[in-house]
This record gives C-alpha cells, sequence and structure tokens, in this order.
C-alpha cells in the first residue's frame, strides 16, 4: 500500500498548489461561515427555550438546512473530478498505469487524496464553532457527532466521485456526473418525506438528510456509518473495474 | 529479452496489430520502425501492460506479460510516446515520485533519482518546474523516469519527436551510450534514427511485421537495385549490349544534349552487378562516365515494404 500512499501524495500535492484548491477552500469557508452567522443570528433574535430546545445553530448548520446540501454536492464533485479523469485527459494515465502498481492501489490512493480534500474543507469550520462559544453555549458531544456525520458523507460521495472520475474521459464530464448522481441519490432520500411506514423508514436509510438529522442530533446510529461504507466499498469497486475494463478498449 | 507471439489488437473492427511476432535479446538496440499509424504505439502499449491483447502472448524476460502484467513491467522502463508529466511538480520531484512507486527501496531513492538525472543529462534541471521546461529537456525527463528503477529493458516509443536537430542528437547520443548496458527497443517513423543507433530493426506497417534482422541484413532485403549510369552512346547501343546480360532486369534510356545517354539499370543484386554491368559496357566500346548505384539502402527498404498507402492510415493510437 506504499504505493497507494505514493499516489496518494503526488494528487494532495498537485491540489495544494493548484490556485483552484484555495478558491473552492476560500468559497467554502466564506458559504460556511455566513450560513452559520445567519443561523446564529436567527437564535440569537427569535425567542426560545433553550432548555428544551432541539434545534441549536449547530444542529441547523450540519445538514438542518438546504443551503448544506446543495453546496456539498458541488464541492463533492469539484474535489474528485480530476481525480483519473485528469489523469486520463493528459495522457499522465499511461506512465501511471505502466509501474508495479495495481488498480486497487491506484483507486484507493485517489480515493485516500479526495478524503484529504474533504477532511480539509471541515477542520477550518471548527473555528466557527470556537468562535461561537465565545458567544453562547455549543454542545461539544453533538459537534463531534455532527463531524462524524460528515465524514461519513464524505467517505461515500468521495467514492462516487471517484468511480465517476474513473469513467469520464476529463474532468468535466466526471464532475457532471457526479453532481447528476449525488443530487439524484438526493432527491431519492425526499421520499422520507412522501411516504409512510417502511418505505419511509427504507427512503430514510438512504437519505444524506435523515443522515445528518440524527448525527446533528448527536445520535451516532452505526447503520449510517455502515451504509455509507458499503456504498463507498461498491463505489471503489466499479472504479477499479472501469480501470481494468480500460485496457480491453 | 522480449518475445511477442501472434499478437493482435482490435479496436472494435479495426485491426491496429495483426498477428505480430518478433523478439528482442539481451543487450541489442532494437529500432521498432513503421509510418505513423502502423501499430507501433499500440505493441509499446501491450508489451507495458497499458493494452491488454486481443490475442497473442507477450514474454518480458521470462515472464508472461499479459498473465502477470505488474511483474513484467518491474523489468521495464518505459518512455511513452509524447512523454506526458505533471507540469505542477519540479524534475526531482516527480522521479522520486515515480521512484515510489516503481518500488525502488525508501533508502536508495536519492541515489538512484541522482543517478538517472545525470544518465538522461537533466541535472542542471533538477529543481526546475516540469511546466516550465523546453521540449527537450522534458523529453530527457522522461528518459530519466525510464532509469529511475535501473530497469534492464528500455522501451521508448518515439523519443525525439518534436525536437530540434540538436536535441534529437543528444537523444540518439544518450541512447547509443546504452549499448551493452541495456536493452533497449525504440521505436520511430523516422529512419536515420535507426541507422544512428541500432543495430538490428523491426519494420512493421499497417499491424503486420514485415521485416526483421540486423541492419546489413534488411538493406539487402530489397531485390531489385537500380543503378544510374551517363554513358557516352546511343541509347541503343546501351540497350543492345545489356540485353542478354543475366542480371539485368529493365534497362531504361533517355538521351540528353550531344553525344551523352542517361541510363537507368534494374538489377537483380546488389553485390556484383553494377561492376559486371560497367564491365558489359566496356566492352560493347561505350563509354563509361558516371555510375551511381541506387536503391539498397535502409530508406529504399522501408519504402518498399510499408509503401502501401501509409499516408492514408488514421492516427495512431487514436481509438484509445
Amino acid at each position: 500500500m506504499r504505493s497507494a500512499w505514493s499516489v496518494a501524495k503526488r494528487e494532495i500535492f498537485s491540489f495544494f498548489v493548484s490556485p483552484v484548491a484555495y478558491v473552492v477552500l476560500t468559497v467554502w469557508l466564506v458559504y460556511q461561515g455566513f450560513t452559520l452567522y445567519m443561523l446564529a443570528s436567527y437564535f440569537a433574535q427569535s425567542q426560545y427555550d433553550a432548555g428544551a430546545a432541539t434545534q441549536t445553530p449547530v444542529t441547523l448548520f450540519f445538514g438542518g438546512t438546504t443551503l448544506f446540501y446543495v453546496v456539498l454536492l458541488v464541492i463533492a464533485s469539484i474535489l474528485t473530478m480530476r481525480l483519473l479523469a485528469e489523469e486520463r485527459r493528459t495522457g499522465t494515465l499511461e506512465p501511471l498505469l505502466t509501474v508495479p502498481v495495481g488498480d486497487v492501489a491506484l483507486v484507493l490512493g485517489k480515493y485516500l487524496a479526495a478524503m484529504v480534500f474533504w477532511t480539509s474543507l471541515w477542520v477550518p469550520t471548527a473555528l466557527y464553532l470556537v468562535i461561537l462559544k465565545q458567544y453562547g453555549s455549543v454542545d461539544w458531544g453533538v459537534a463531534a457527532a455532527s463531524y462524524l456525520g460528515v465524514f461519513g458523507i464524505g467517505v461515500f460521495y468521495m467514492a462516487i466521485g471517484t468511480f465517476m472520475s474513473a469513467a469520464s474521459p476529463n474532468p468535466i464530464i466526471a464532475a457532471v456526473l457526479t453532481f447528476m448522481l449525488l443530487g439524484l441519490m438526493f432527491l431519492v432520500g425526499v421520499g422520507e418525506f412522501i411516504f409512510e411506514g417502511p418505505m419511509r423508514d427504507a427512503f430514510n436509510y438512504v437519505s444524506v438528510w435523515g443522515h445528518m438529522s440524527d448525527f446533528s442530533k448527536g445520535i451516532v446510529d452505526s447503520r449510517r456509518l455502515a451504509f455509507d461504507a458499503s456504498l463507498a466499498a461498491l463505489a471503489l469497486f466499479l472504479a477499479v473495474r472501469v480501470m481494468q475494463a480500460r485496457r480491453y478498449e | 529479452m522480449l518475445r511477442v507471439e501472434q499478437l493482435t489488437k482490435k479496436y472494435g473492427a479495426r485491426v491496429a496489430v495483426n498477428d505480430a511476432q518478433f523478439s528482442v535479446n539481451s543487450g541489442e538496440i532494437v529500432g521498432f520502425l513503421g509510418p505513423n499509424g502502423a501499430g507501433k504505439s499500440t505493441t509499446l502499449r501491450m508489451v507495458t501492460g497499458f493494452l491488454t491483447p486481443t490475442a497473442g502472448r507477450i514474454y518480458v524476460d521470462g515472464v508472461d506479460a499479459v498473465a502477470e502484467p505488474l511483474e513484467a513491467v518491474k523489468r521495464i522502463g518505459y518512455m511513452p510516446e509524447g512523454v506526458p508529466l505533471y507540469p505542477e511538480l519540479r524534475v526531482r520531484e516527480y522521479l522520486k515520485h515515480r521512484a515510489e512507486l516503481k518500488g525502488v527501496p525508501r533508502a536508495s531513492i536519492r541515489k538512484r533519482v541522482d543517478a538517472c538525472l545525470e544518465q538522461a543529462s537533466v541535472a542542471d534541471a533538477r529543481d526546475r518546474i516540469i511546466g516550465q521546461l523546453s521540449k527537450g529537456y522534458r523529453q530527457r525527463v522522461g528518459l530519466a523516469d525510464a532509469l529511475v528503477a535501473d530497469p534492464p529493458f528500455l522501451i521508448l516509443d518515439e523519443p525525439t519527436s518534436g525536437l530540434d536537430p540538436n536535441q534529437m542528437r543528444q537523444v540518439r547520443d544518450l541512447i547509443r551510450g546504452f549499448a551493452g548496458k541495456k536493452t533497449v527497443l525504440v521505436s520511430t517513423h523516422i529512419l536515420p534514427e535507426v541507422e544512428a543507433t541500432c543495430t538490428r530493426a523491426i519494420i512493421i506497417a499497417k499491424g503486420h511485421v514485415v521485416a526483421e534482422g540486423p541492419l546489413d541484413e534488411l538493406r539487402k532485403r530489397r531485390g531489385a537495385v537500380e543503378a544510374q549510369l551517363t554513358i557516352r552512346g546511343t541509347g541503343a547501343a546501351v540497350e543492345a549490349a545489356l540485353a542478354s546480360h543475366g542480371a539485368v532486369t529493365g534497362v531504361h534510356t533517355t538521351p540528353t544534349a550531344g553525344e551523352l545517354t542517361e541510363v537507368r539499370v534494374g538489377l537483380r543484386d546488389a553485390d556484383r552487378a553494377v561492376e559486371e554491368v560497367v564491365a558489359a559496357l566496356a566492352q560493347a566500346g561505350l563509354g563509361v562516365r558516371d555510375v551511381r548505384s541506387a536503391g539498397g539502402s535502409l530508406e529504399d527498404v522501408f519504402a518498399a515494404l510499408t509503401a502501401t498507402d501509409a499516408g492514408a492510415q488514421p492516427e495512431e493510437g487514436g481509438a484509445s
């Protein structure tokens, strides 16, 4: 797995020396900061019983509003689009596939890099919570659970993005495909608000909204994480198969 | 070092490589020669495991490269056509990355990077960003990459394409320098390159291997050779003198101003035929002013073997 790490290192390096990384990171942090500011202002103005409240700025920040998901779909697409599609577009896939590194190590390395990107977006947001703490109260247990939930979403979003990047001839197509597939899965998740009974549970299970509404209340449900992990495993498996199939073109 | 048997690659209905068969012995520098679109890159991509053959077998140093591509490729230093590199990396960073991927032990990476920088004569560019390098330098970075794990077998796909004459000469000198140390298979469509660097050539056209052998043998490969002579005498007299000669396959005369005649004589065999023709003409009392033997060069062999509407072939590797 040394070669997977080598692939990841190169990818991470290339990402963080490109201006794209800083544009994405800046837009992301401004967007998230503004969202949290609005939520905090809203709670500061409205009168509510702090003791009985199930909703806090932190709960709403982590997936309580659609603001959260729209940007997530876009960001996930941008973070993963270059992974393999860029190598294919520029031809660097050829030297990369003619070294003694298996397709599994290659895909895992790329995925690992994507997880590092994802994590690097979220780590600075912890600072917002620290700031929030200066003016009110933050339940760190809830915050930790929320971050775990966010990481879980990353596990599966980054895997879908890796798969789409493996299957696309260039990064633009990869980004569009990732956005469409993740958007579709988000919409399927909306089914939890439409159906009743077991159907509702089923839709809730696949819904990122349902996923985050648990974690952002501090509920760590291992089924959610199992879902993320198994979907990620499936997507990465397909990515490996796509890389293998390419040799038979 | 390399043995290829009945190798075939189809892109859908198009056959890029058709039943190719050749071998490369250890220590040789072999030219892999063919017009654009002949299937050179496709063949090399199969040898290096980038593509899987539709049919056929490839053995690299005895390892079945179709069944065990990762094992086979450990023995190969490959420089793909166009030398794709990461423009944002520095030369030494790139080579370090490549050394890691190729499984060079951590402790010797630095030593290997330094050595291959030296061998490919890019040591002066080690700290430069690849995207800012000239094409000649990038080509040599590709060569350094091929060398970084110190493999016994180098495969270089069009290593001089897009270079100016000086850079071409430098790259050729480097390749020649591998003689006796490495086995090299170098693809090109430029003949002088093969004549300058290789001891043996494999000629491929339309996916078929049409000739394989040492350069001297290939030069003789072409059955008919031609001699061009300038004769003092009439065309009719020349034709009469050569009509019954066994080595002559055809005579074509063109009268010029004055008493001279330009003659083109088709010959069966290059070696002695020219001498015999001159002797026959002298015996007939015709003055031989000038003799130039044409044909028998590698260029002619190449042209004869690959001539069939090669220009109309689609661009190589376009389907991959």
